[in-house]
């Protein structure tokens, strides 16, 4: 009796602990699995997000695919629908801005701001693809000085947008 | 007028919710059953008194009261009646309100539903939707104010004139009408779109409606109510909001593929992503949540993905509106991003610190443990872990890697949509498998020769439909693979539904149809959970078969030529410039389509000038086996160029779409409401033991 009485706990014990050991195995091969899917994704697909000022000083990141952003130039942009090319400048935006329609509208009436050609090739014209639009791109700076597009995102606030406030509003003022 | 009783009742609202949410709590804390019923009566009044907001509001955009300041950015006066209604939720203030709105009527159906059946819960329940509402009132009334109005202040310096505002300024006088009509703005043309008009309250819908659970899931944990009370008055409410949410994420996709003109539905952008993250969190729980029920386990854990899917809500809602995310999606950075980032942080902390308090009590203890590996229970833990991975996988591309390179380099690094290709394609074929296996395995334990024998059918049906893909031409290895994990889960959902009927057919002798509809009947959350299986399976082909064998051509042709794509033609015919009842110019390119060298359509696609913004209006002819989508890039009468998409199996995304909402309402429909069961039960009792009830202010809620 003694015997069968130590005996049964034991084997549960150890059909537990083999159990748990299973499921151990199991979370450890699933949580590296993740982590491998994570790191490597994350080194293949990491891009810096930078300005056109950081990108342009010197051969730091000649080549090397970035993602920029920039304030696009209106009358430079050129499409070739034929060949569905699209060339246009972007004009370097300051760092910190609380409104991105007067950050564009102020960095496009700079003289002084870096600016660059950029070329996208095998694109549809987008519809927001205009004046003071801000560009998000993906590609890398060539030896031709042109950044060459791989991805176009745009963002255009200066109409549609909350916080443009109305113009003219005073000039026929209705008195109550 | 409209503005004033808008703005008075927009702050009665947040009055009563700030009430609510104090005497519900100090009620059950200090067992004052009179407090807890006036708390009660303040959040079911919220309601109408926030219908009235948004009505005014409504009727603020349908009359064209311009000095409004929303009506003036969101409609201008050749905004039809359709896009002035939806203009509600059309920009921030108006959708806070709308929002609001939303969360009072969900806050009011949870106590006329739970109030009778989950009384200890009741209180704290109600405080915690309370003060979420109360929280977006505030930013309603303080920061994204919609019924501020436009004013001038004559005396003041130049270029400080203008002025918006809730409250009448000193010296202010109105502006004129005709300046007000001639500069408003009228709603973005990219949300003039049918899908525009439905995905946002949907999405909100989603969002407000994982908020019940989440409230009840904080009412367990600090009134210590955990058994699987809180779980029950819950689960219809997180398939509700699941099925919004769903509906809003396909919506969404809809709407980027109709108007967009990029010829897809998805692009891993940040603010996309941070609508799906709650999806994904609220999916591992309606899974696990079953396992509590059956097996009274992952107490804790349920806890933890409740808690996570509001953090989520909370955050997709901040990434959404405050603008700090870098996305297409977001325009002017919003003052209320900061106190929505408080508030996600604060209630995050309040319902994570209630948990560990609970658990370091002993009361989140698990009734089984796992005893096998292959146990539905496992499987389904292992389901949880995609879901979690899929989570931390989207999360950490779109806000964790920008945030802490950032932060601790610099310089923000970002990934693009291959890298997220990349981390979850293996993770959504995990979980594809598991989808396949978990509902052919038993609660408890199964044996791996078990598993295997009711593997068989759908395995030999999988192995053939992918020799017949081969055969028909399908040589792609990676799409084999693909659409077989994809299909194997469509067939185990099949055969489940199949043995079912089968087994009743077999036992009470009834016919096909009548087996298959009491199936559905008698157990409607695991059949409807086949159709949602079935609804994700062929969701699955669709993005396989769309994505990976998707054909892009541009060509410029003169009118009259064609241009050959595939088994495709197009011929361009015309060109028309005409103006839209709403001012629009419309440049048209009707073409016609040929298919073999037969005529099968023709198409319209166009580009609309709203005044000095474009839109590309695709020209599609859908089937199920494909779409040609056909988009006008520019021209005149003698020459236009066409960027062409063949999208084959794309419409199967929107069906899989249809099929798992319809799933979803199988498993989530009613068969008795709680509240009647629970007054039905209590008429009962009472009639048997007490003839008389006593006054409802009076009675003891605490046992």
């Amino acid at each position: 009796m003694s015997d069968i009485s130590w005996e049964k706990p034991k084997n549960l014990e150890k059909r537990k602990r083999s159990q748990r050991l299973k499921f151990l195995t199991a979370g450890v091969v699933i949580l590296a699995a993740v982590l491998y899917l994570l790191i490597s994704g994350t080194l293949q697909g990491a891009r810096y997000f930078i300005t056109v000022a950081d990108l342009l000083p010197g051969d730091n990141y000649k080549g090397q695919t970035v993602r920029i952003s920039g304030a696009v130039d209106g009358e430079t942009i050129d499409y070739d629908s034929e060949n569905a090319v699209i060339q246009f400048e972007i004009v370097n935006i300051p760092g910190e801005y609380d409104d991105l329609a007067a950050a564009l509208h102020e960095a496009l009436l700079d003289p002084t701001a870096p600016r660059l050609r950029v070329r996208v090739e095998d694109a549809a014209m987008p519809d927001l693809l205009q004046h003071e639009a801000q560009a998000i791109l993906t590609g890398a700076l060539g030896d031709d000085g042109i950044f060459h597009a791989t991805e176009l995102l745009l963002k255009c606030p200066s109409r549609f947008e909350e916080s443009t406030g109305p113009e003219g509003l005073s000039k026929i003022p209705e008195h109550q | 007028m409209l503005a004033e009783v808008g703005l008075a009742s927009l702050t009665i609202a947040f009055v009563l919710a700030v009430y609510a949410a104090l005497a519900s709590t100090l009620g059950a804390r200090n067992h004052s059953d009179g407090a807890i019923v006036s708390g009660r009566n303040a959040a079911l009044l919220t309601f109408p008194a926030l219908l009235l907001a948004a009505a005014m509001l409504v009727i603020a955009l349908l009359t064209e009261q311009y000095q409004i300041s929303y009506v003036y950015e969101v409609t201008d006066p050749r905004t039809p009646a359709l896009y002035r209604v939806t203009a509600l939720w059309g920009s921030q203030r108006g959708s806070l309100l709308f929002w609001s709105l939303l969360m009072s009527l969900f806050t009011s159906a949870a106590i006329w539903l739970n109030w009778r059946g989950e009384r200890r819960l009741m209180p704290y329940a109600i405080a915690a939707m309370m003060a979420t509402l109360a929280f977006f009132l505030g930013l309603s009334l303080f920061i994204e104010n919609p019924f501020e109005r436009w004013w001038l202040l004559p005396a003041a310096p130049l270029g400080e004139q203008e002025l918006s505002s809730a409250l009448i300024p000193a010296g202010a006088v109105a502006p004129s009408e005709s300046a007000l009509r001639a500069g408003a703005q009228g709603l973005n043309p990219l949300l003039r779109h049918f899908g525009m008009v439905i995905h946002p309250p949907m999405l909100y819908l989603g969002f407000v409606g994982f908020t019940i659970p989440f409230a009840f899931a904080l009412a367990a944990l600090a009134s210590g109510e955990l058994s699987t009370g809180w779980i029950k008055a819950t689960r219809t409410w997180s398939l509700i909001a699941w099925i919004f949410l769903s509906l809003g994420l396909i919506l969404g996709g809809r709407w980027a593929y109709d108007v967009l003109g990029w010829g897809g539905y998805w692009g891993w952008d940040p603010v996309e992503n941070a609508a799906f993250l709650p999806w994904l969190m609220g999916t591992a729980f309606i899974h696990s949540v079953m396992i509590q029920e059956k097996r009274g386990m992952l107490k804790l854990w349920n806890m933890l993905l409740v808690i996570a899917t509001f953090s989520a809500v909370m955050f997709g809602t901040f990434a959404t509106r405050s603008g700090v995310i870098e996305s297409v999606h977001s325009f002017a950075r919003s003052e209320v991003g900061f106190p929505m980032l408080g508030f996600w942080a604060a209630i995050t902390l309040v319902a994570l610190t209630l948990l560990l308090w609970r658990w370091r009590r002993g009361e989140l203890q698990d009734e089984h443990q796992f005893a096998n590996l292959l146990s539905r229970e496992s499987l389904f833990v292992l389901n949880n872990v995609v879901f979690i991975a899929l989570f931390i996988a989207i999360f950490w591309g779109s806000f964790g890697l920008p945030i802490i390179s950032e932060l601790f380099f610099g310089v923000e690094v970002t990934i693009g949509a291959e890298a997220f290709e990349f981390f979850v394609v293996p993770l959504f074929i995990a979980m594809y498998i598991l989808m396949g296996l978990a509902p052919l395995s038993a609660w408890g334990a199964t044996s791996l020769a078990r598993l295997g024998m009711a593997l068989r059918l759908p395995l030999v049906l999988t192995a053939l439909s992918v020799i017949v893909l081969w055969a028909s031409g399908t040589s792609l290895l990676v799409s084999l693979l693909g659409y077989g994990v994809v299909l194997f889960a469509g067939y185990v959902a099949l055969y489940e539904i199949y043995r079912g009927a089968a087994a009743r057919r077999r036992s009470l002798e009834e016919s096909w149809l009548r087996a298959g509809l009491a199936l559905f009947r008698r157990n409607q959350r695991r059949y409807g959970g086949y159709i949602v299986h079935l609804g994700v399976t062929v969701i699955g082909i669709g993005v396989i078969g769309s994505s990976v064998f998707q054909t892009e051509v541009q060509h410029t042709v003169a009118r009259g030529e064609m241009i050959a794509v595939r088994d495709y033609a197009l011929r361009y015919d015309d060109f028309i410039r005409a103006q839209a009842v709403d001012g629009r110019m419309m440049n048209i390119a009707p073409v016609t389509l040929f298919r073999d060298g037969a005529s099968i359509a023709t198409l319209r696609p166009r580009i609309d000038d709203y005044a000095q913004m474009p839109m590309t209006i695709a020209g599609a002819h859908s089937t199920l086996e494909r779409d040609f989508y056909v988009l006008l890039i520019g021209g005149d009468h003698e020459r236009a160029t066409f960027r062409i998409y063949i999208n084959p199996l794309v419409n199967l995304v929107w069906w899989g779409g249809i099929l798992l909402i319809i799933g979803t309402v199988i498993a989530t429909y009613p068969k008795a409401l709680p509240a009647r069961q629970s007054r039905k039960r209590e008429g009962a009792r009472q009639q048997s033991a007490q003839p008389l009830p006593p006054q409802e202010g009076k009675k003891s809620i605490v046992p």
